[in-house]
């Protein structure tokens, strides 16, 4: 045997073995490996379009619920500046109504004040004109006739009058 | 074959009290194939088993013994880390050689280089194993294998491109009438010279990592002493350690090689 001389018999025995490792091989490994490679590859492919997908719709969603949010803050804020306002008229309007009705009933007290004064200024009056009728018959000792009587009472009458 | 035997007979001091000729008949021993069982010669064919077979048939078992359980179950999610490592090298194989110089032809020729590139990565590192020989470092073996390659190339060329296009198509397209019968033999030439490189690239990278090896352990005999041997040891493990890294490449460069032959055969026009 010689380095360098191909000997027949290994040769034969090569092919043999090489050709039964091919059969084998590509039937139980190679081809089930090409397959779950292959399989693989499209599987990745797919779920890698599908999550770009899940993704573009996400970002839309997302646009769209901000869109949506900000409509909902500008409605909020409509509403509340609409109560704000609305709360100040109404305000306004108990003030003004408070304010009337204050002023009328402090007209009223004021009325019902100068009446009680006319009543009292009358009874007065009255009570003037008994003490003024009993000292004057105290003084003069007797009573006056119903002319004279007459003509005194006017007579007070004007002082007090001229005193009011 | 006798120079490469005065060289080494040269490289290593013989003893002059041997009679065989010293540590280089001893070292050939060691890297040629020897036989093991005699069979007959069947149609000028000796069907002796020789060391090589068997060390042959060891790697090729172990390629199906530890292969062939692993993807009987299709699993779509990885499992495993030999399964991976295995899934990985073919999808390389797949990537970088298969359908990148083959194309998408390459799917018929895919069987063919993953079985030549773990036929001879199993081969190559059963020369690594105490006592084991690499089978890619015999002649026999390396030219076997490039005969398998030259008729998938001849094959496929033929298949793709006609029984006549294709040895038309080995001549480059715009070469002058006088020149293609000067052209002819020389492009045959140079598809015999290519394939001949690649059996002699294996066989030679495998038999000088080997010879390399034996020879520095051999020192150690050869200097007979203690203080020496160490020094050859570690060189000698290192260059084991470069063996491996050795196995590895030339398996991916046979593949890889094959795969460009066979992808020029079928697109004869790039």
């Amino acid at each position: 045997m010689d380095l360098l001389t191909p000997d027949t018999g290994l040769m034969f025995w090569t092919v043999i073995t090489f050709a039964i490792l091919y059969f084998v091989l590509g039937k139980f490994v190679w081809k089930p490996v090409g397959e779950v490679l292959d399989e693989r590859e499209t599987r990745l492919k797919n779920s890698l379009a599908k999550a770009e997908e899940a993704q573009k719709s996400a970002e839309e969603a997302l646009v769209k619920n901000k869109e949506m949010l900000e409509n909902a803050r500008a409605e909020v804020q409509g509403l509340i500046s609409k109560g704000k306002k609305t709360a100040e008229s109404v305000r306004e309007e108990i003030m003004t109504e408070a304010r009337n009705e204050a002023a009328a009933l402090i007209e009223r007290a004021r009325k019902e004040v100068r009446l009680e004064q006319d009543k009292a200024l009358d009874e007065i009056r009255k009570l003037a004109v008994e003490l003024s009728i009993s000292a004057t018959q105290k003084v003069i000792g007797k009573a006056l006739s119903d002319k004279e009587h007459q003509q005194l009472v006017n007579q007070s009458f004007k002082d007090l009058g001229e005193l009011n | 074959m006798i120079l490469a035997y005065n060289l080494l007979s040269m490289i290593l001091p013989t003893d002059p009290s041997e009679q065989h000729g010293g540590g280089g008949d001893e070292l050939m021993h060691h890297v040629l194939d020897h036989d093991v069982v005699h069979l007959p010669t069947v149609l000028g064919i000796d069907l002796t088993i020789s060391y090589h077979t068997i060390m042959m048939w060891i790697a090729s078992a172990l390629l199906l013994i530890f292969l062939t359980p692993l993807f009987r179950k299709k699993q779509i999610v990885p499992h495993g880390r030999f399964a991976h490592t295995i899934e990985a090298i073919v999808e390389f194989l797949r990537q970088d050689i298969i359908y990148n110089y083959i194309g998408k032809e390459g799917k018929k020729f895919e069987k063919y280089l993953l079985t030549v590139f773990f036929f001879i990565l199993m081969n190559n590192l059963m020369g690594l194993v105490p006592a084991g020989a690499a089978a890619t470092s015999d002649i026999s073996v390396t030219v076997t294998l490039t005969l398998l390659t030259l008729s998938t190339i001849l094959g496929a060329g033929m298949r793709h491109n006609g029984l006549f296009g294709y040895w038309k198509g080995l001549i480059p397209g715009g070469v002058p009438g006088w020149l293609v019968p000067v052209l002819f033999p020389i492009e045959i030439l140079g598809l015999i010279a290519k394939h001949f490189a690649l059996a002699m690239r294996l066989f030679a990278n495998m038999t000088a990592g080997h010879i390399t090896i034996l020879s520095l352990i051999g020192l150690v005999f050869t200097f007979k002493s203690y203080y020496i041997a160490p020094a050859p040891v570690i060189v000698a493990a290192t260059i084991g350690v470069l063996e491996v890294l050795v196995a590895f490449l030339q398996a991916y460069i046979f593949t890889l090689l094959s795969g460009v032959f066979i992808g020029a055969a079928v697109h004869q026009d790039h």
